[in-house]
C-alpha cells in the first residue's frame, strides 16, 4: 500500500487525528474490561491498553475509557487539577471532541462524561453522569511491595496487613498519617484501591456516590471502577480519624470557605487562595451577581 | 499563570504548535526528504521502526523528521498510527534460517559453518571524524552507483544484494547452518526444542492486544524486548555485568546476523504461501556458559534476540537478557524488570508527565508537612505543658512576617 493511500485512509496529510483514534474492536475490548471492573468494585482489571496520540502518563488510560463509552449524544467535560483550561485538559478535550460526535462543556452539571486528572468536581454528580479518572499509578500497595506476583497474591487473599503496618508506623513516627493524595480506600469492603492522586478532600465524594467512577491507567494497562452507591472507606484506624486537606482561608474570587466548602490552592507569598475547581468557582460568582442584581 | 489557569489554554497550545511547525519547516537549508532520511539516516530510521514495532521505512522516516530527530517521539508517532490499522492477514511462521544475510559474524569460532560476512559495518574502522570537504553531490552519486548497491537495496528491503541472490521463500543459496545446530550436534547445549508433534507449539503472545505481567510465555518476553528502547536494554545488560544484579555471567555470541526475512502469507485461493515482501531484521544468539550456581557445567544454554531493522546492540542485549530471565525462572526481579521497565513509550511518557501541572497534589503534600509539624508541636506542648506553636504554619507559608 502506498503512503498516499494510507494517508487517504486516515483523512488528510496534515490531520493527525483522522476520522477516529480508536477502532471498534478496541472499544469493545475496553468496554469488556469496564464491565468486569464494575462487577468487581475496586479490582484492577488488566486490559490491552493501546497507544494513544497522547503520551503514556498523560491521560492515555482515561482517554481510552472515554473514547470507548462516548457517543454522539454525550456532552464531555475535561478537567486537569479541577481546571477546564489546563493545557492537558484542553488537548484531551479537543482530541475527544475532534474525533467523535460529542459536544463539549465546562459546566459540571451539563456534562454526561467528565474526564479528570487529580480532582473530583465540588458539585455532587448525579446518577446519569460518569466520572473518568486518569490514573498514573493504579497499585495502592506499591509503597509496601513491588513484586507483581506478590501483589496479585495480596489482593487475591485480601492480605492488606503490610498496608496497615505501614500506616501504623507512619502514625507512630510522624504523629499523623502522612499519606497525601491517592489515599488507599477499601472498596465495597473487599479491595483496597488507589484513589488516583485525587486529594483526600475528594475521597468522601466517592462514598455511596450517585455516579459511576471509572479509573483508567493506560501505561500500566489496568482499569478499575467504583459503581454508584458503593462503600468507599479510607483505610485508617478506629481511633485515628481520616483527615482531609482543609485550607485556612477563603477563595479570593468566590469566597468559598477552604475549611468546609472547596479545595483551595494557594497563590504563593500572597496569602490568597483560589478554588481549584474553576467551574464551581465561576458558578458561585455568577450566583452572587444574580443575587446582588 | 499562563499555562495552568488562563482561559487562553487552547490559544497557547496552538501558538506552541505553530512555533514548532514553523521552525521545523523554515530554515536556510532545504527540507529533508523522506528518501534522504531512509538512505542517510538508515540506523535512526531502523531504530524508530524497531521501537515502534512496525516495519514501515517511509512512515518511520516521516515520523523521525516530524519529531525533529527524537527517536522515542518518532516511535510514539508510528505506534499510535499503527494501533488502529486493520490486520489484513497474518504471515505464516518464518524460520530464522530463511534470512538472507547481509551481514553475519560468529565470534565463537574462527571458521564456523558458513561464512564470516562483515557486510555493511564500521565496527572495524577507526572512529575518526571525517573532516575532508563534502563531496559535490554528483560525485557521490557516481560513487554510489558503482559500489553502494548493497546499502541501497538493503534500505528498500527488496531487490538483489551483493551478498547473493535473495532467493525465494524457501531460502535459497545463502542460508547457513547456525552455530546452535553445531553445538546441538556436539551435545553441548541444553535442548530447549519444543515437541511440535505433541502439540507443544503455542501461538505467540500478542503484546499489542494483551497486557503483559510476570509469568507470561517466552514469546511475550521476546516481543517486549524486540520493541523495547535500545538504551534501556543496553543499560539493563550492563548493570547485570558490572552492577550488583548478577544475572549475567560469561556470555559468548554464537550468531549475529542482519539480513532479509521473507513475509509469507497463505494465499486465500491457492492455499499456498506467497512471499508478499521482505523486512530487514537483526538477530543474535547468546551462548551462556552456565557458570551460575547449580547449573549443568557440562553444557551451554542459548538465548535469542531479534528485532526489526539493523540494530545489533539491541539484538545482542536482548539475547543475553532472554537467557538470563530463563535461568532466573522467576526467582528474582529480572523478569519483571525486563517486561515492565524497558518500553520507551512507558518510561519516557511517565517521566515527561512530571511536566504537567501538579499543584493539587503538591498542595496536599504541603498540607501534610504542616500537619506533621503541628503534631510535633502538639507533642512538645503536651510533654512540657508549654504553649503550642505561636505561629500558624500556613501564615509562615504565605510569607507573613514573624
Amino acid at each position: 500500500m502506498s503512503l498516499n493511500a494510507l494517508l487517504e485512509d486516515t483523512g488528510s496529510a496534515d490531520n493527525g487525528y483522522g476520522s477516529g483514534i480508536m477502532d471498534e474492536h478496541t472499544k469493545r475490548d475496553i468496554r469488556r474490561a469496564l464491565l468486569s471492573a464494575v462487577a468487581v468494585p475496586g479490582y484492577q482489571v488488566p486490559f490491552g491498553s493501546r497507544e494513544m496520540p497522547v503520551a503514556r502518563g498523560w491521560g492515555s488510560g482515561g482517554l481510552q475509557i472515554t473514547l470507548a463509552i462516548v457517543g454522539d449524544a454525550d456532552v464531555v467535560k475535561v478537567i486537569d487539577q479541577g481546571d477546564d483550561a489546563g493545557v492537558n485538559a484542553t488537548n484531551l478535550r479537543r482530541l475527544i471532541v475532534g474525533s467523535t460526535g460529542a459536544a463539549e462543556t465546562t459546566v459540571t452539571a451539563e456534562a454526561s462524561i467528565i474526564q479528570t486528572r487529580h480532582r473530583i468536581p465540588e458539585e455532587p454528580l448525579k446518577s446519569d453522569q460518569i466520572l473518568v479518572l486518569q490514573v498514573p499509578v493504579p497499585e495502592p500497595l506499591r509503597g509496601v511491595e513491588r513484586d507483581m506476583r506478590e501483589l496479585r497474591r495480596m489482593h487475591a487473599e485480601d492480605d492488606y496487613a503490610r498496608l496497615w503496618v505501614s500506616l501504623y508506623e507512619d502514625k507512630v513516627r510522624n504523629g499523623v498519617i502522612t499519606r497525601t493524595t491517592g489515599y488507599p480506600c477499601m472498596i465495597g469492603g473487599r479491595y483496597v484501591m488507589a484513589t488516583t492522586p485525587i486529594p483526600r478532600w475528594d475521597c468522601p465524594k466517592l462514598h455511596q456516590a450517585h455516579h459511576l467512577s471509572l479509573f483508567g491507567a493506560g501505561r500500566e494497562k489496568r482499569i478499575y471502577a467504583v459503581p454508584p452507591y458503593t462503600d468507599v472507606e479510607p483505610v485508617t484506624f478506629d481511633d485515628v480519624p481520616f483527615e482531609v486537606e482543609r485550607s485556612p482561608g477563603r477563595c479570593d474570587r468566590c469566597g468559598a470557605v477552604g475549611w468546609t466548602e472547596s479545595f483551595l490552592i494557594e497563590v504563593p507569598n500572597s496569602r490568597t487562595w483560589v478554588c481549584s475547581d474553576t467551574d464551581y468557582c465561576a458558578r458561585r460568582r455568577l450566583k452572587d451577581r444574580r443575587v446582588k442584581a | 499563570m499562563g499555562y495552568v489557569a488562563a482561559k487562553g489554554g487552547l490559544e497557547a497550545i496552538l501558538a506552541a504548535e505553530d512555533l514548532v511547525r514553523r521552525s521545523r519547516l523554515s530554515g536556510s537549508s532545504p527540507l529533508l526528504g523522506i528518501d534522504q532520511l531512509q538512505e542517510r539516516a538508515r540506523l535512526a530510521v531502523d531504530r524508530v521502526m524497531g521501537e515502534a514495532g512496525l516495519w514501515a521505512p517511509e512512515l518511520a522516516a516521516r515520523a523521525f523528521r516530524q519529531a525533529e530527530g527524537d527517536v522515542v517521539e518518532a516511535a510514539h508517532l508510528l505506534r499510535a498510527f499503527r494501533t488502529n490499522l486493520p490486520r489484513f492477514a497474518m504471515t505464516s511462521v518464518v524460520a530464522a534460517d530463511e534470512m538472507v544475510p547481509l551481514r553475519r559474524i560468529v565470534p565463537a569460532y574462527r571458521t564456523p559453518p558458513g561464512p564470516q560476512l562483515l557486510g555493511r559495518t564500521s565496527d572495524y574502522t577507526g572512529r575518526l571524524l571525517d573532516l575532508s570537504p563534502e563531496a559535490p553531490s554528483s560525485e557521490l552519486e557516481d560513487e554510489g552507483r558503482s559500489s553502494n548497491a548493497t546499502g541501497a537495496a538493503a534500505t528498500n528491503g527488496t531487490g538483489s544484494t551483493a551478498s547473493g541472490n535473495p532467493g525465494g521463500g524457501e531460502g535459497g543459496l545463502t542460508t547457513h547452518r547456525r552455530l546452535y545446530e553445531l553445538l546441538r550436534d556436539l551435545d553441548l547445549v541444553v535442548d530447549r526444542r519444543r515437541d511440535i508433534a505433541a502439540g507443544d507449539d503455542p501461538e505467540p503472545y500478542d503484546i499489542t492486544r494483551l497486557p503483559v505481567r510476570p509469568g507470561v510465555p517466552r514469546s511475550a518476553r521476546l516481543a517486549v524486548m524486540a520493541r523495547a528502547e535500545t538504551g534501556a536494554l543496553v543499560n539493563l545488560w550492563y548493570r547485570n555485568i558490572l552492577g550488583t544484579d548478577m544475572h549475567l555471567h560469561e556470555v559468548t555470541l554464537g550468531e549475529v546476523r542482519h539480513g532479509l526475512l521473507p513475509l509469507p502469507v497463505i494465499h486465500p485461493h491457492t492455499g499456498r504461501p506467497v512471499v508478499v515482501g521482505r523486512i530487514r531484521a537483526t538477530e543474535a544468539e547468546a551462548i551462556e556458559d552456565l557458570s551460575g550456581e547449580g547449573r549443568d557445567r557440562s553444557r551451554f544454554d542459548v538465548g535469542y534476540g531479534v528485532c526489526v531493522g539493523h540494530n545489533e546492540r539491541k539484538a545482542i542485549a536482548m539475547a543475553n537478557l532472554d537467557i538470563a530471565v530463563e535461568l532466573d525462572a522467576g526467582k528474582g526481579s529480572l523478569e519483571q524488570t525486563v517486561l515492565m521497565t524497558t518500553d520507551a513509550l512507558d518510561s519516557s511518557g511517565f517521566l515527561e508527565h512530571l511536566k504537567l501541572p501538579h499543584y493539587v497534589t503538591f498542595r496536599s503534600m504541603v498540607e501534610r508537612k504542616l500537619a506533621v509539624r503541628e503534631a510535633a508541636a502538639q507533642k512538645v506542648g503536651d510533654d512540657h505543658e508549654a504553649a503550642p506553636m505561636d505561629r500558624a504554619p500556613d501564615a509562615v507559608l504565605a510569607g507573613e512576617p514573624a
